[in-house]
């Protein structure tokens, strides 16, 4: 199956880009992904980039979640960034904060978040 | 029994329920054949009255203002001159009640007070009494019934004129509000990265909704990390209106920008706790300027 | 059956129907004019749909269709299934309740950001969901 969202390593920080609509399945692909590479890398930070994603669900929302929870356990930090307004209305109505997930305007601002503090 | 009438009276006058009015006026069959008696004396004694009328209202500098010049006073004395054939003839249909409401609506438009209105009425009344006893001193019993009648009628006609004034108040009321309510909220950046947004008027579930697609295309496109929401100037915050205001700051926060929320009055303090909200899930601050200062101080922390 | 061009229908099996049917009702509220939050609504209140056929149903169907009236323009989304049903229904509107150790905000969440909701079921004969979005013009 073709890699649908690219793991960068920047020093001690992965970044997750998502490019499309992520079906559910390739979301859980991805919540796998990230905690091998979490661990392999001995990763301190986790970064997802949501900007091309035009909608997050419950499904998605929750899986979001998990993996930030997963990898906070491993001691490492999990920022979401690129959220779009029409994304975090919907979310929002829908009943989904992320109320204790670290987000950020964009990649340059959550990258400042994890060097920053 | 007072909403009852004017319940009715507001329907407008193409659906009036006269009869009902007249019955709380008091106003009989025998009232209207009544005033109709004065028959060939009413142009004399309209005149007479009018004449008088006018010399008081353009003694007072208040009621003389609005009157422009020599032609506007005798064409309102014209005016005036019909009104009172109407009043005797008691023909009080649909027509009447329009035409009496009508000019209710110019007087609340041109700024007569219902103190000048019915000061003035008043006046008219306590003349018309006079003049109408002294000519016709030769049947006292029949003129005391005409005057008393007379007096239904032009209660029933101020009646008509405040309703006028009051529905009058009412719609311009409303127009304020729908245009408050349609004016976008603007966002202004106060320094890069630092929106303030002053909230104003009332917020429905369709403007809020608006405003807070405005906030987060806002902090998008000023890449902003701090909000000032202001909300000094919102006209009531219920907790629908709380609710809203929440879910426009989580939404602000998952784009990555915390938000401050300033000029929450004493109750609207007490309607976010309803819906649930604590102190610390929310910045807040008592004005604007320490909402300013809080929102700086968490941008640099 | 032949439908008439104002409605579409997307066959709900896989977790990638899912995608393509929130892409149809997003395209489709684009072309009406439907606003940008809007239209993530539309699509949002169809994934939660469609992903429940997926989940608890197994397979079935979303319709859209248009609504045409004076002043509006409406996307009305049906979600049908000939899955178990729900039992509960009340419970199942409720924000939290999950049979599937999900959030348990799809059909709470859906009625939030739609402008009418319908659900009706009977146990064993599957689940039909109708929402309505407006767009003011
Ligand atoms: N099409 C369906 N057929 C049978 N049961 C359903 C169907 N849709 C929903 N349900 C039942 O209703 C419950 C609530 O559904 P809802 O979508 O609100 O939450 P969820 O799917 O459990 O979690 P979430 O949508 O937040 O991931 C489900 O757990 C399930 O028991
Ligand atoms: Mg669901």
């Amino acid at each position: 199956m073709a890699v649908k969202v690219p793991i960068l390593k920047q020093g001690k920080v992965l970044i997750a880009s998502i490019q499309e609509d992520l079906s559910d399945s390739d979301i859980l692909d991805l919540q796998h992904r990230i905690l091998e590479d979490v661990i392999r890398c001995r990763a301190e930070a986790v970064i997802i980039d949501v900007s091309a994603i035009g909608i997050l669900d419950s499904f998605g929302t929750k899986t979001l979640s998990e993996i930030a929870y997963s990898v906070r356990l491993r001691g490492a930090k999990l920022v979401i960034v690129g959220i779009q307004p029409d994304v975090a209305l919907s979310m929002v109505l829908l009943g989904l904060t992320l109320p204790d997930i670290p987000t950020a305007l964009d990649l340059d601002r959550g990258l400042a978040l994890i060097n920053g503090g | 029994m007072s909403e009852l009438i004017s319940s009715s009276i507001a329907e407008g006058s193409g659906n009036l329920d006269l009869e009902k009015i007249f019955r709380w006026f008091d106003l009989t069959e025998e009232d209207r054949a009544c005033t109709v008696e004065l028959g060939e004396l009413t142009d004399d004694v309209g005149e007479h009255i009018i004449e008088a009328f006018y010399a008081h209202l353009l003694n007072d500098e208040t009621a003389a203002r609005h009157f422009r010049d020599d032609a506007h006073i005798a064409q309102v004395k014209r005016g005036q001159m019909r009104y009172f054939r109407e009043l005797v003839s008691a023909d009080l249909n649909d027509a009447y009640v329009a035409d009496r409401r009508r000019i209710g609506s110019i007087h609340e438009r041109t700024g007569v007070t219902p103190t000048l209105y019915i000061g003035s009425y008043a006046y008219y009344l306590n003349r018309l009494a006079h003049v109408v006893l002294e000519r016709m001193d030769e049947d006292p019993h029949k003129a005391f019934h005409l005057v008393m009648s007379l007096f239904k009628i032009a209660h029933f006609d101020m009646s008509l004129a405040l309703e006028t004034y009051v529905d009058a108040r009412e719609e311009a009321i409303q127009a304020r509000e729908r245009e408050l309510s349609e004016l976008p909220t603007p966002v202004l950046q106060l320094r890069p990265g630092l929106l303030l947004i002053p909230v104003v008027g009332t917020l429905d579930s369709h403007r809020a909704r608006a405003l807070t697609v405005q906030l987060l295309e806002g902090i998008q496109e000023h890449r902003a990390s701090a909000v000032v929401l202001d909300i000094t100037g919102v006209a009531a915050v219920d907790s629908a209106v709380a609710n809203h205001l929440i879910q426009t700051m989580a939404a602000a926060r998952l784009m990555g920008a915390l938000s401050v929320l300033t000029g929450l009055s004493a109750e609207v303090a007490q309607s976010l706790v309803k819906v649930g909200v604590t102190g610390e899930a929310l910045n807040t601050a008592g004005d604007l300027q320490r909402g300013i200062e809080m929102a700086e101080q968490l941008l640099k922390d | 059956m032949q439908h008439p061009p104002d409605v579409l229908v997307q066959a709900i099996r896989y977790d990638t129907d899912v995608i393509s049917a929130r892409q149809l009702g997003r395209k489709r509220a684009e072309e009406l004019g439907f606003s940008r939050p809007d239209q993530a609504l539309v699509a949002t209140a169809i994934s939660e749909l469609a992903r429940n056929i997926v989940v608890y149903a197994d397979q079935g169907e979303i319709e859209l269709a248009t609504i045409h009236q004076p002043d509006r323009v409406g996307i009305k989304i049906t979600a049908k299934d000939r899955g178990p049903g729900i039992a509960d229904l009340e419970s199942a509107l409720a924000d939290g309740f999950s049979t599937g150790n999900s959030l348990g905000l799809g059909l709470p969440g859906t009625r939030r950001i739609v402008d009418e909701f319908d659900i009706t079921s009977s146990p064993g004969l599957g689940v039909i969901v109708t929402v309505v979005k407006w767009s003011r013009r």
